[in-house]
C-alpha cells in the first residue's frame, strides 16, 4: 500500500473532502530568488495555507546563491506575495506562514551547500514534523538540473527517508528538442526514479483543462459523438496580445513550436482525443494521454511544408496602440527566423479521429488573448432545412480554457416569424457565472497534488519523449539548408499570415472567430 | 433590481432587505420576465439550484431576503422564500419578485439570481407544496432550507420533490422528536433525501483541524490511545459539541457512549479502553477549543479570541487554520459549496441521538 493510500484510511478523514490528503513535507525551491518562486510558488502555497488546505507540518526551504537570512527571503517573500496572491494577505496568516520559511544559501554546483542542507532538513524535520518527506522544486533554468540532481544524490537527499518519501518537480521546457528531452530524464533518473517525477505544465492544473474529462466522460450524450462519424475537425487555439515581453532571450532559442506546442497544446489534444481511461488514476489517464502523442502522424518534409505554417508578427497595433515588430524587440536578433506563430494541421491516427483534422494555432501579438479548443460537428445530412440554397453552419462545442472559462454550444434555430430561417444560436456555460467562487490558481491544485503523490496533471517521461519526436522533424525541416519552409510575416494585432488561413480555406474550412 | 458588490478586496455594500415588487402570483413569469426585460440584456440570469427558504418566525422575510442576497454571491440560485403563519385567523397569500445581482469576478458583467417571495397567513399556509412545485427552475435540485422547527405532521407531497433539506438542529427543542419527524417524511417520501444540518456544518473547519493531526500513518496508533476529550463550547451550543463527541465516536469505533451527568460522556474504545468526553460551557465561539488527549500527547484546537482563525497545536508544533463561519449567510455557502451525502453526519448523529 502507498502511502497516499495510508493516509486516505485516516477515518477522520471520511466526508471532509474528494481530494487525497496532502502531506506533510518539506519543500525546497532550487530558484528561491526567482520570479517564478515569487510571482507564483510562494503565493500559492501562502493561498493553499489561507484556505486551510496546506498540511500544518510544511515547511519551505529556499535554495539559492545570493547570501541572505531567513528574515531576509521572509520579508522578501512578504512583499512579492502581498503583490501577486489572488487573495488578500493576512498578517495573521503570513505570520505563521512565514515562520515555515526558511532560505539556504549556496551555489547550485557545490556539494557542500547539499550536505548542510540535508543537516537543516533533518533539523526541520524535528522542529515542524514533516516527517522525512522532501519535495524538491527545480525552478532554475535547465542547465542547472544536472548538478543539481547530482548534489541532491550525492548527498542522498533522493533516497527517501524511512516511512517518507522524496519527490521532485521540474519545471518546463523538458529538453529542447527529444536528444535533450531524453538526456534530461536521464538526469533525472540517475537520481530519482519516474514516480518520484513531477514534470509541470501549468496547462493541466487549470479547471477547464480538467474539466474536459469530466465533460467527456461524465455526460453520456457527448462520448457517443466524440468520433470521425459525427466529428468534422477541431481546432486548438492559444493566442495572446502579449510580445516577448522580458522572454526575448529565451523565446529566441525556443519560438511558439518549443514554447507552447510540444507541451501545452498537445497535453490539451490528448485531453480531447483521448479514449476513457480504465480508471482515475495517474498511470491510467497518462496511458491515455501518450497513445495519443504516439499516435500523432508523423510529417514527412513535403507535409511539413503543406500542413505546417510559421509566422512572425511585423510592427503593427495592439488594441490601438502601436508596438514593434519582433525583430526589434529588445535582445531580439535583427534577422531573427524565431516563429512567433504557428499553425499546424494534425492527424491522429487511431479509430476514434482518424479522419478528423486537428488544426492548432498558437501566436503572440494577436488581436484578442485566449485559448480554447473547438470541435466542429458535422453538418445535418442535406435534406429537409439544409438545402443548397439554405447551408447551415456546423455544430461547435468550445472549451474555453481561459480566460472566462466556460463552454459553450452553437446550434440551429428558427428565426420567430412565418418563414423558415434558420440562425445559430449559442448555449453558453460560464464559470464564472455559475459558480461564484474563484478557482485556485493552477499552481495550487499541482503543489497540492505533488505533496499528494498524485501525478495525474503531471507529464511523464514517455509522453514528453513521443512529443518531441512529434515536433522534432518540424524544428529540423525548418532549419535545413534545403527546402526550407517559408517564414511568413504579419502585422502585430492581425490573426497571424494569410497562409494560416489558407491552411484551412484549401480544406473548405476557416479558423473560428474568437 | 439589487446589486451588490463582489471584488474580495473591497468592503460589502448595503444587501437588500426588501422583497421586491409585489405581484399576483399568477403572474410571477410574466413579472419576471419584465423585470428582465428592464435589465436591457446588460444582467446574465444564473441559476444552478432551487433554493427554497422555508420561516414561520415574524418578520423573517426581509431576513431571508437580505442572507439570498449574500449567498447568491457565490451560489447561483433561484430563491424561493415563504414567510408563513399557519395559526393566523386571517387567510392572506401575497407574493414579491425581485432580482439579486452582482459584478462577476472577472467584473465585466452582472450576474443575477431571482428570488421569489411568498407570505402565506391562515389555511392558505397549506399550499406551500402547491406554491413552491409552480416556481421551480426546471431540472434543477430542489434545497429546502427549514429553518426552526418541523411541524408534525410533514406534508409528504412536499417532500416527494426535495433533494436536500437543511436544518439548525442546535434550535430544536426536543431533537429526537424533530428527528423522528425528518425521518418520517423521508421514508414517506421513498426517496433518499439528503439531511443537511447546519449545526454539523459549523464543526466543518474544526473536523477538519482535527482530521489534520492524525494524516500520517505512524500517528494512527494514537486513534486507540485516546483517553480524555475536552470540548469547550458556547452556552447555546451544547448540542453543537454533542455532535462533535458523536463525530468522533462514529469514525473512531467507539461505543456504549453513556451519559453520566451534564458534563460527561463515557464510551468505550475498540481495544476496550474507557474513554471520557468532557464538555465545558464558556461564552465565545460555538466550539472555543477541542483538546484530544491520548498517551501523554494532547492535540489542541482552540478558536483564537477575535478572529476567524484556529489555533491548532501538537506539542511544539503550531499554526492557524481557518475557522469558518457561524452566521447563516457562512453556515449555508459552506453547505451549499461542500454538497455530497452525510453518510459521517448520520453516523456521528446516531452515536450521541440519545443525549442531544
Amino acid at each position: 500500500m502507498s502511502t497516499t493510500e495510508e493516509t486516505k484510511t485516516n477515518p477522520l478523514r471520511e466526508g471532509l473532502g474528494t481530494r487525497t490528503v496532502p502531506q506533510a513535507c518539506t519543500i525546497v525551491i532550487f530558484g528561491a530568488t526567482g520570479d517564478l518562486t515569487m510571482r507564483k510558488l510562494i503565493p500559492a502555497l501562502y493561498n493553499l495555507a489561507a484556505d486551510g488546505e496546506l498540511p500544518p507540518a510544511v515547511a519551505i526551504v529556499g535554495f539559492a546563491r545570493r547570501p541572505k537570512t531567513d528574515d531576509d527571503f521572509r520579508k522578501e517573500q512578504e512583499e512579492s506575495t502581498k503583490k501577486f496572491s489572488r487573495q488578500q494577505v493576512r498578517d495573521e496568516i503570513w505570520d505563521g506562514f512565514a515562520q515555515a520559511l526558511y532560505y539556504h544559501q549556496s551555489e547550485f554546483h557545490d556539494a557542500n551547500g547539499y550536505k548542510t542542507l540535508a543537516e537543516r532538513l533533518k533539523k526541520i524535520d524535528k522542529e515542524r514534523g514533516t516527517g522525512g518527506n522532501r519535495l524538491f522544486y527545480l525552478a532554475v533554468a535547465p542547465d542547472q538540473f544536472e548538478p543539481i540532481l547530482k548534489n541532491l544524490k550525492d548527498a542522498g537527499l533522493n533516497q527517501p527517508s524511512e516511512g517518507g518519501w522524496a519527490r521532485v518537480i521540474v519545471e518546463k521546457p523538458f529538453g529542447t528538442d527529444l536528444a535533450t528531452a531524453i538526456e534530461l530524464n536521464k538526469v533525472i533518473r540517475t537520481a530519482f526514479h519516474e514516480n518520484q517525477t513531477y514534470r509541470i505544465d501549468h496547462f493541466l492544473g487549470k479547471e477547464t483543462a480538467q474539466n474536459i474529462l469530466v465533460l467527456r466522460f461524465a455526460n453520456a450524450i457527448f462520448e457517443p459523438i466524440w468520433n470521425g462519424r459525427y466529428v468534422d475537425h477541431i481546432q486548438i487555439t492559444a493566442a495572446e496580445t502579449l510580445g516577448v515581453e522580458g522572454r526575448a532571450g529565451y523565446y529566441e532559442t525556443s519560438g511558439a513550436l518549443r514554447d507552447m506546442v510540444q507541451n501545452h497544446l498537445l497535453q490539451l489534444l490528448c485531453l480531447v482525443a483521448m479514449e476513457p481511461p480504465t480508471d482515475l488514476g495517474a498511470e491510467s489517464i497518462r496511458d491515455e494521454k501518450v497513445k495519443i502523442v504516439r499516435s500523432l502522424r508523423r510529417m514527412s518534409v513535403e507535409e511539413i511544408s503543406r500542413n505546417v505554417v510559421r509566422g512572425q508578427y511585423s510592427e503593427g497595433a495592439i488594441n490601438g496602440e502601436s508596438v514593434p515588430g519582433y525583430r526589434s524587440e529588445k535582445n531580439v536578433n535583427a534577422e531573427s527566423k524565431t516563429e512567433t506563430f504557428v499553425a499546424l494541421k494534425v492527424r491522429v491516427d487511431d479509430w476514434r479521429l482518424a479522419d478528423v483534422p486537428i488544426y492548432i494555432r498558437v501566436g503572440k501579438r494577436l488581436p484578442k488573448s485566449g485559448t480554447e479548443i473547438s470541435v466542429h460537428f458535422k453538418k445535418a445530412p442535406a435534406v429537409l432545412f439544409n438545402r443548397e440554397n439554405v447551408s447551415l453552419d456546423q455544430n461547435v462545442m468550445v472549451i474555453r480554457i481561459q480566460p472566462d472559462e466556460g463552454i459553450s454550444l452553437r446550434m440551429q434555430a428558427k428565426v420567430p416569424g412565418t418563414s423558415f430561417r434558420i440562425e445559430p444560436v449559442k448555449m453558453d456555460f460560464h464559470y464564472g457565472t455559475s459558480f461564484g467562487k474563484a478557482s485556485p490558481e493552477a499552481y495550487e491544485r499541482l503543489l497540492l497534488d505533488a505533496m499528494s503523490g498524485d501525478a495525474t496533471l503531471f507529464a511523464r517521461a514517455d509522453e514528453v519523449e513521443e512529443a518531441w519526436s512529434f515536433i522534432d522533424p518540424i524544428e529540423e525541416a525548418w532549419v535545413a539548408k534545403e527546402n526550407q519552409p517559408d517564414l511568413f510575416m504579419y502585422p502585430a494585432g492581425s490573426w497571424g499570415p494569410e497562409e494560416a488561413d489558407e491552411l484551412l480555406a484549401r480544406d473548405g474550412r476557416a479558423w473560428r472567430r474568437l | 433590481m439589487e446589486t451588490a458588490k463582489q471584488s474580495p478586496h473591497t468592503p460589502p455594500l448595503q444587501h437588500s432587505t426588501s422583497p421586491g415588487l409585489r405581484v399576483e402570483i399568477g403572474t410571477i413569469d410574466r413579472e419576471l420576465k419584465k423585470l428582465w426585460a428592464e435589465g436591457g440584456g446588460t444582467k446574465t440570469r444564473a441559476s444552478l439550484i432551487n433554493l427554497a427558504v422555508y420561516s414561520e418566525a415574524p418578520g423573517s422575510l426581509p431576513q431571508n431576503t437580505r442572507i439570498i442576497s449574500e449567498i447568491t454571491e457565490d451560489h447561483a440560485c433561484r430563491a424561493i422564500v415563504i414567510a408563513a403563519d399557519p395559526g393566523a385567523k386571517e387567510n392572506r397569500v401575497e407574493a414579491w419578485i425581485n432580482v439579486h445581482c452582482h459584478v462577476s469576478r472577472e467584473g465585466s458583467k452582472q450576474v443575477c439570481s431571482e428570488q421569489l417571495s411568498f407570505l402565506l397567513e391562515g389555511p392558505s399556509a397549506r399550499l406551500l407544496p402547491n406554491i413552491v412545485f409552480s416556481q421551480l427552475d426546471s431540472d434543477l435540485p430542489l434545497v429546502l432550507w427549514w429553518q426552526g422547527e418541523f411541524s408534525d405532521p410533514m406534508d409528504p407531497q412536499l417532500w416527494a420533490w426535495v433533494d436536500r433539506v437543511i436544518y439548525d438542529s442546535r434550535s430544536w427543542r426536543n431533537f429526537g422528536t424533530q428527528m423522528e419527524r425528518v425521518e418520517a417524511a423521508q421514508t414517506e417520501a421513498k426517496q433518499r433525501i439528503v439531511l443537511c444540518d447546519l449545526n454539523w456544518t459549523r464543526l466543518v473547519q474544526i473536523r477538519l483541524a482535527l482530521a489534520q493531526f492524525f494524516d500520517h500513518p505512524t500517528s494512527h496508533a494514537h486513534f486507540e490511545k485516546i483517553e480524555k476529550v475536552e470540548i469547550e463550547h458556547a452556552p447555546e451550543f451544547r448540542s453543537t459539541a454533542i455532535l462533535l463527541a458523536g463525530w468522533l465516536a462514529g469514525q473512531l469505533k467507539w461505543t456504549d457512549g453513556k451519559q453520566s451527568d451534564n458534563t460527561t460522556l463515557d464510551f468505550r474504545g475498540p481495544s476496550g479502553n474507557q474513554i471520557k468526553v468532557m464538555l465545558r460551557e464558556k461564552s465565545g465561539a460555538p466550539i472555543g477549543r477541542c483538546a484530544v488527549r491520548c498517551d501523554g500527547v494532547e492535540f489542541i484546537v482552540t478558536h483564537a479570541e477575535k478572529a476567524d482563525l484556529l489555533d491548532v497545536e501538537a506539542g511544539e508544533r503550531r499554526c492557524r487554520l481557518p475557522a469558518g463561519q457561524n452566521d447563516a449567510v457562512g453556515l449555508m455557502g459552506e453547505e451549499l459549496m461542500r454538497g455530497g451525502p452525510h453518510d459521517v453526519y448520520l453516523r456521528a448523529m446516531n452515536c450521541v441521538r440519545d443525549f442531544l
